[in-house]
């Protein structure tokens, strides 16, 4: 039961509202004279109360279940890709990076069969590219 | 308050050629959309809102309203087809919906979906339309003491209705107020938290975090079950029967009362922020199975069972809009939306909506009756076309659902550094869901936490610090009061599920 899903967030938010209570809110805001309400008061109570539900949380957890390992870990994999394929799009642009993004995402879902990748590869950016720039008279990214 | 002329003339704006042909177009898409298993109605609305970014207010709203009604009735196919709900609304209407599709009659489920999420539909707008403004009277006599009380009831109703523990839905509150706090402080105007970033001056914008927690948060989770395993083709039994793919109006006529409490559970639920269309469908159906003459044919392909979810969860949508148009407090998922989707063509809901842009808002009541006939007329024709649509593999859909979320948060922001925050909305969201942390309740103190800490100041202000004031206000005690007994039943709830004893009603 130590490592239950709810003592693992609790003790989470039990450290990440300390931290900002402590080191984060003192920081990385400023202070001013005057006025109804300071800019840290809100920033500080929520801190306060995160750490302590976050406290009682990992005393008291539920019997909630987290995903699995594997599922989190493929999750990460495909964040990762997302991360590269939006750092590819800002040097790159939408045009060159969205088909090869939308082939990796499909490879890595399992599809194999060639009308589908086609219709995903070329097919759907084309239609985000027409739909955008031609009718909308938007930038792509 | 809203006089007559304007009431009509909003109206008119309504009822055009033009924004007729936008509602057409986003119930048509929200249809196509929501029987796309995996996306459903509030990702349907997430990818469009920034779609509608280049488009006048009224058409914009219309197209998304069209998109909202029209994924609700979409919902429903996948549900029926193949008893995987997209949503959590649907699931009721999978328990007949799927045995009446097994039995070879998916059109005749599908088209009793339709009907009755129609008929609840258009009850709960007309109740919207004729409460909405006099509520909103109501609401303008409050001041900033009595706009914080009431905040702080709507928070301790959402913790204890959405979150499956009360202690972690305080805890996505707090988490909402904060990440709302970043940006410029209300009263003084000085940087908070923005770590050098000045793009986050304004704050965090509403379509990132928004799409990022509710959008690819899911797509991201569905991807991870979905890996490796490429979804095959449905195949949909028929008996070839003429009566198996109608419905008759006899048929119809024999749940009209099934569809009024449905209509009046789900009403009465969506006026209350935080209760959810699923909660609503699943009281509908247990009283319609518990005062049926025949309980036994529930979940055996019951046209009872389909009308009593489906009037009650769609009945839900209208309703939702209640207090979102009247007090400005979002009640669920979709009215979160609805509000960032209001945000981007200048309409700030509230009480003073009806005041200041009262045209619009009855323009978008137009549009909400429209979109209820032409969610009728789309679906008996599309309904056949829909019902292919389950087949489509998973793979094309996320690569299509992210490119699509990623060009239109790029649009709503102007650039790829509201995609960045998109996608770091989106690993929190898929950390606090997996962990058990209501999305809906950060999203909403989100929304709220500004002007939640707006009044703070105003109340502090007018009561020269003196925060016993508050108790000159009897609408504020009230509140408070009530607060504080929500937060009590709430625990009393919460220990009642740990010992494992029946919940009064089920939870989100």
């Amino acid at each position: 039961m130590l490592t239950s899903a709810d003592r693992i967030s609790g003790i989470f938010f039990l450290l990440f509202g300390l931290a900002m209570y402590l080191y984060v809110n003192p920081n990385y805001i400023e202070a001013t004279e005057g006025g109804n309400i300071s800019p840290n008061t809100v920033p500080n109570i929520v801190s306060i109360v995160m750490a302590v539900c976050g406290g009682l949380l990992a005393l008291k957890p539920t019997n909630h279940r987290a995903h699995s390992s594997r599922s989190m870990a493929i999750t990460g994999f495909y964040v990762a890709l997302l991360t590269v394929g939006l750092y590819a799009m800002s040097w790159f642009g939408f045009e060159y990076v969205a088909p090869v993004l939308a082939l990796a995402i499909m490879w890595a879902i399992g599809e194999r069969r060639p009308l589908w990748l086609g219709l995903g590869v070329v097919v759907v950016p084309a239609v985000i590219w027409f739909l955008v720039t031609q009718i909308l008279g938007r930038a792509l990214p | 308050m809203v006089d007559l002329t304007t009431i009509l003339a909003g109206f008119a704006d309504a009822f055009t050629l033009f924004n007729l042909a936008f509602v057409l177009l986003g119930v048509a898409l929200g249809q196509f959309v929501g029987a796309v298993p995996g996306i459903g109605p509030i990702m349907a609305m997430a990818i469009a809102i920034p779609f509608t970014f280049g488009l006048d207010p009224l058409p914009a709203i219309a197209f998304l309203v069209g998109v909202n009604k029209g994924g609700l009735v979409g919902g429903a196919v996948p549900a029926i087809l193949m008893n995987t709900p997209g949503t959590p609304d649907a699931a009721a209407t999978a328990m007949d919906g799927h045995p009446l599709a097994k039995q070879g009659k998916p059109l005749k489920a599908t088209k009793m979906a339709l009907f009755s999420s129609v008929t609840g539909d258009t009850f709960s707008d007309i109740v919207l339309i004729t409460v909405s403004a006099p509520l909103a009277i109501l609401a303008l006599k409050m001041g900033p003491i009595e706009v914080v009380a009431l905040m702080i009831f709507a928070f301790s109703i959402l913790a204890g209705l959405i979150g499956n523990s009360l202690i972690k839905g305080i805890i996505a509150a707090m988490l909402g107020l904060l990440f709302a706090s970043i940006g410029q402080d209300p009263e003084n105007f000085t940087p908070r938290l923005i770590f050098g970033y000045w793009d986050l001056f304004d704050g965090l914008a509403l379509p990132s975090v928004a799409i990022g927690m509710l959008a690819i948060s899911e797509i991201l989770h569905r991807m991870s079950e979905a890996h490796g395993n490429v979804q095959s083709t449905i195949v949909n039994k028929d008996t070839g029967n003429p009566d198996d793919r109608r419905v008759t109006w006899a048929e119809y006529w024999s749940c009209r009362f099934t569809m009024l409490r449905g209509a009046t559970i789900g009403t009465i639920l969506g006026a209350l922020p935080g209760i959810g269309s699923t909660a609503a469908a699943f009281m509908s159906y247990a009283m319609t199975k518990a005062s049926s003459k025949d309980p036994g044919s529930f979940g055996k392909g019951n046209i009872q069972g389909i009308a009593a979810s489906e009037s009650a969860n769609s009945a839900v949508v209208g309703a939702n809009l209640i207090p979102l148009l009247t007090l400005g407090i979002p009640g669920s998922v979709g009215a979160a939306l609805i509000i960032s989707a209001f945000m981007i063509h200048g309409m700030q809901p509230g009480p003073l909506l009806f005041e200041n842009q009262g045209r619009l808002v009855y323009g978008l009541f137009g549009a909400m009756i429209m979109a209820n006939f032409v969610n009728l007329w789309v679906g008996q024709i599309g309904l056949r076309i829909w019902v292919k649509v389950v087949s489509a593999p998973e793979s094309i859909i996320f690569a299509s659902a992210l490119l699509l979320c990623i060009v239109g948060v790029a649009m709503a922001t102007s650039g790829l550094f509201g995609v960045a925050i998109m996608l770091i909305f989106a690993v929190l969201g898929y950390l606090m869901s997996s962990f058990g942390y209501s999305l809906v309740i950060f999203i909403i103190a989100f929304f709220l936490g500004p002007r939640f800490e707006k009044s703070i100041a105003q109340s502090l202000a007018l009561t020269n610090g003196d925060l016993t004031q508050v108790f000159k206000s009897p609408v504020a005690v009230a509140l408070l009061v009530l607060s504080v007994v929500s937060v009590i039943w709430f625990l009393r709830k919460n220990a009642q599920a740990e010992q494992g004893l029946p919940l009064d009603e089920p939870s989100e």
